[in-house]
């Protein structure tokens, strides 16, 4: 029995003493027999070194990114995650803690949910930011139904080239309302979005909101999208956002974002396999009221000294039930903890030298890609920070990953969606510049990219 | 009363140093001078050491189950084992890209699989999904899930109804809602659901009836066997909210109660930590009508080897990014290997031993609504302090300076000013006898002392009318009302 639960000499005796009883089992009696079970069929406990033997040789089949030269990126970013973030993740004052429902005794979550919102704010220039959601797939389905409290109609508009799994969560997010989730076509050559598309939806005025990525689906950075609120008026505009991007990129705010969503766990946040992860979610203030999640707000205590609390609660689940903005209770607040943790480390500059360094390497070797047979790299030309697309002309995306995989590179994702009823698409892959790699890595990429190519493609 | 919280005199973390004027961001080659930032992000640039100090000193402001007892009802704050926090570290743990190639993440795959089916055991249940990223998450997906099987049904034109009770979390309606049904509220009687209520509430319209067992009232709801016979005779759907799970674990479970969808709270049942208010994992567990609709990728097992499985044609897709809170599934699974069998009947046992003892010795200080024999939590009713002039909010932050937490406070609503009390198993019998002691000195204090509470933290009571009021929700706003940071 792990030492986790007290098992004092008499202690259960003294408590069912105290009750009256001579059994625990005399506390269960209200579980009808016929619902009652036997065994469930699982191993007895094992002590402590036996389980971390147990789960290590689980985890050792793993080869983890450390084992190659990575190039993974897509919403999932591999990223030097300094010692110090650690140190204050692993505070179990702060990770131990519930939801702050009593304020005074959480000061510490809630002033950091504050720095965490005010600099989501500051990164966007929008008004104000919640507390997170899931992840940014989710704050983007999020955003799909705030829009929908915002403005009429029907129809959602997002580019074709978002990535699968977020179009998919977001079919799911506008099916219980009745919404639809339509695809903007973008332009072979550029991956741009296509303007006249949007424009021609929106006069038919069923359109409630356009979300556009920043950069986009495919890696790539489109002008158009600093046009979009111009074009749309009073339509809801919603910029997803990848926060490191908004170190050197134009505030969304600043071109007409309604509505800025992100995926923040590139901000000192492990991978792990995909989560936790943080999803980000800032508006306009005369929308406050329409946010979905927990807010922090600044306050007083009764003796006039400053404090924080959970605030505008009546939008929320446990005040308004069916009526809510949105159903989120548990939220990522501690990888918000990271968020802002990680940012105040690096600070604002190192941000910006930090994304200039990953464009540097992603021109780098996309340029080292340059001219090699039966691929291209970038696939769009367009603008570029530290990912792009590369289309191959034959083989799969899924072969000439795995040729990269036995010379140690993980070389990217496939973008294809790989349920077997998805429309046939071409061999692409996203390709992630990552501050594990530096000159020879990229080379060794190229190498392994055309003896791929040297091999007519074949894995 | 002994316990003081730190009172740091600590200013925002924009305030530690001067922040420097905003200059034009470096341009990067290709991109377009339209979209270069003019200004850069404004924070300040500190050291290491500056960073440390501010963020170590907010923590000490804080209450965490390292440092008290968590008596939040529903909520199920146990310790945190520190093993699970080591093994979730590890770089075959943390350092995986969701996206690599699959036999470069056979470890991952594999522990996704072996807890999966753990927890099939578990619940009872066929399948079992860790795609969602936190309970409300996951029956929001479950609720997706009844949707897609009455639509293939072609009976979702008709079944627009999900019933639950009015007891249920507030997460229930909100998820149902979300997912496109309008919600009947179901009255209780005596703290549980009224069967002939729900009978008379029932019909072809019945989508789905949610139901938490042993529900916030504490009571292991009896007639659930009567209930699901109930619900699926007009061809609807069962839910199982596992906030509560804990008590219960090993004594039966939502396959033999006949749910026909179910989620768990790792973060609950399974010990892994709330973070301050996340991340948690919420699990989907469906049983055999439900289990082709439930999220992909499936983890599945060819050979020797494991891999994500896609081919599932009535699956409701995605729900998230990725394969669900990994890092959670590490923990969760460590909980669940040092447990076992015996272990994880032993956590439920002790969790009701710990709540029957203290709801007997605390019903003799404030009123029990219902019937005396509960689970893992219980009600008691603040209403006598009213003849005092206080209120149960009082006596919750009068407790706030014994060290310990409050409750849950004044939910379920159907209990007027209710406190909802959970001390899990990892709570020893003199963690609970220094609850009560300190519950039974703060209901005793005088009406002065429990409205001036709570005296000993970093803040006096808080205004939260006036949080609402005049929002300040950033720094940004700060700047705005020209507030000028107080540190005092």
């Amino acid at each position: 029995m792990p030492r986790w639960i007290s098992d004092e000499p008499h202690e259960e005796a003294s408590m069912l003493e105290a009750l009256g009883i001579a059994s625990v089992d005399e506390l269960f009696t209200d579980i009808p027999r016929k619902a009652r079970i036997g065994r469930m069929g699982i191993a007895e406990g094992l002590e402590e070194p036996e389980v971390v033997r147990e789960v290590d040789k689980i985890l050792d089949r793993n080869r983890p990114v450390g084992k190659f030269a990575p190039f993974l990126g897509g919403r999932i970013a591999l990223r030097y995650i300094p010692a110090a973030v650690d140190a204050i993740v692993s505070r179990s004052e702060f990770y131990t803690a519930y939801t702050p429902y009593q304020p005074e005794a959480s000061q510490g979550m809630l002033r950091t949910l504050f720095e965490f919102q005010s600099l989501w704010v500051e990164m966007t220039g929008l008004d104000l930011a919640n507390a997170s959601l899931y992840d940014g797939a989710t704050a983007s389905a999020e955003s799909l139904l705030f829009c929908s409290r915002l403005h009429e109609g029907h129809r959602f508009l997002v580019p074709a080239s978002l990535p699968w799994e977020e179009r998919s969560v977001l079919a799911n997010y506008a099916s219980g309302p009745g919404l639809r989730v339509e695809e903007i076509p973008y332009d072979a050559r550029t991956g741009r979005l296509d303007l006249e598309f949007v424009r021609s939806a929106v006069a038919a005025k069923d359109v409630f909101g356009v979300l556009a990525d920043v950069p986009n689906g495919f890696g790539h950075l489109d002008e158009g999208i600093l046009d979009l609120k111009s074009m749309i008026g009073d339509v809801p505009l919603v910029v997803a956002a990848d926060p490191l991007s908004l170190s050197v990129l134009e505030p969304p705010g600043n071109y007409g974002a309604d509505i800025v969503v992100g995926e923040g766990q590139g901000f000192g946040i492990a991978p792990s396999f995909g989560g936790p992860l943080l999803g980000l979610f800032a508006c306009r203030r005369e929308h406050a009221r329409q946010a979905p999640g927990r807010i922090v707000g600044a306050t007083l205590d009764h003796d006039g000294r400053r404090a924080f609390a959970l605030t505008l609660q009546t939008r929320e689940q446990h005040i308004r039930r069916s009526r809510a903005t949105s159903n989120i209770c548990t939220n990522e607040s501690l990888m918000a903890l990271i968020f802002v943790v990680y940012a105040s480390l690096v600070g604002p500059r190192g941000l910006a030298a930090l994304q200039t360094s990953l464009a540097e390497k992603a021109r780098t070797l996309a340029s080292a890609l340059g001219g090699i047979a039966g691929l291209q790299a970038p696939r769009f030309d367009s603008p570029y920070l530290g990912e792009f697309t590369v289309e191959l002309s034959h083989g799969t995306a899924t072969g000439f990953l795995d040729r990269l995989r036995r010379r140690k590179i993980l070389g990217g994702h496939p973008l294809a969606d790989p349920r077997p009823g998805a429309p046939p698409a071409p061999e692409r892959l996203l390709v992630a510049a990552t501050d594990a790699v530096g000159e020879k890595e990229i080379q060794r990429y190229a190498a392994a990219a055309r003896a791929w190519s040297a091999a007519g493609g074949v894995a | 009363m002994t316990f003081r919280q730190a009172r740091w005199d600590e200013p925002d973390v924009w305030d530690l140093v001067p922040v420097l004027p905003p200059g034009p961001a470096p341009a990067i080659p290709g991109v377009p001078e339209r979209f270069r930032r003019k200004e850069t992000i404004r924070w300040p640039e500190l050291s290491e050491p500056e960073v440390v100090r501010h963020y170590t000193r907010l923590s000490q402001m804080n209450f965490g189950i390292d440092t008290m007892t968590y008596p939040l009802g529903s909520c199920t704050m146990k310790y945190n084992p520190k093993v699970s926090e080591v093994l979730a570290r590890r770089p075959g743990a943390a350092s995986v890209h969701p996206y690599q190639p699959e036999p470069t993440a056979q470890g991952s795959l594999e522990l996704i699989w072996r807890l999966e089916r753990l927890l099939t055991k578990v619940t009872g249940m066929r399948e079992v999904s860790l795609q969602p990223a936190a309970g409300a998450h996951g029956e929001y997906s479950a609720l997706l899930m009844v949707r897609a099987y009455f639509r293939d049904k072609g009976e979702l034109d008709r079944r627009t109804e999900v019933l639950l009770p009015d007891t249920a979390h507030g997460t229930n309606p909100a998820s149902a809602g979300m997912a496109g049904f309008t919600i009947r509220e179901i009255p209780s009687k005596e703290g549980c659901v009224d069967v002939a209520a729900l009978k008379a509430a029932i019909s072809e319209r019945t989508a789905c009836f949610m139901l938490t067992n042993p529900n916030t009232a504490g009571l292991f709801e009896s007639e659930i066997l009567e209930i699901a016979e109930a619900v699926h005779g007009v061809g609807g759907m069962l839910y199982y909210d596992g906030a509560n799970l804990n008590a219960i674990l090993g004594h039966t479970h939502p396959g033999r109660m006949g749910f026909d969808v179910a989620h768990l709270n790792l973060h609950k049942t399974f010990a892994t930590p709330h973070g301050g208010g996340g991340p948690g994992a919420g699990v989907l567990a469906a049983g055999e009508t439900l289990a082709p609709y439930l999220p992909i990728p499936r983890v599945v097992k060819s050979g020797r080897r494991f891999r994500l499985d896609y081919d599932r044609p009535k699956s409701i897709g995605k729900i998230k990014t990725a394969y669900g809170n990994f890092g959670l599934d590490v923990r969760a699974y460590a909980f669940a290997l040092s447990h076992g069998e015996e272990g994880l009947k032993h956590v439920a046992r002790r969790s009701v031993l710990n709540s029957n003892y203290l709801a007997a010795r605390l019903g003799r200080s404030l009123p029990r609504p219902f019937r005396t024999l509960v689970k893992h939590e219980f009600l008691l009713s603040g209403t006598p302090l009213k003849e005092r002039g206080v209120r149960t909010l009082d006596l919750a932050k009068r407790l706030l300076d014994e060290g310990v937490h409050a409750p849950t406070v004044y939910f379920p609503a159907l209990v007027d000013e209710a406190l909802m009390i959970e001390l899990p198993e990892t709570e020893s019998k003199r963690d609970v006898d220094r609850f009560a002691e300190a519950f039974e000195r703060a209901v005793q204090d005088s009406p002065e002392n429990l409205r001036a509470a709570p005296r000993s933290l970093a803040v006096g009571r808080i205004d939260e009318v006036r949080a609402a009021r005049e929002p300040r929700l950033s720094w940004k706003d700060l700047r705005a009302a020209g507030a000028k940071v107080e540190t005092q």
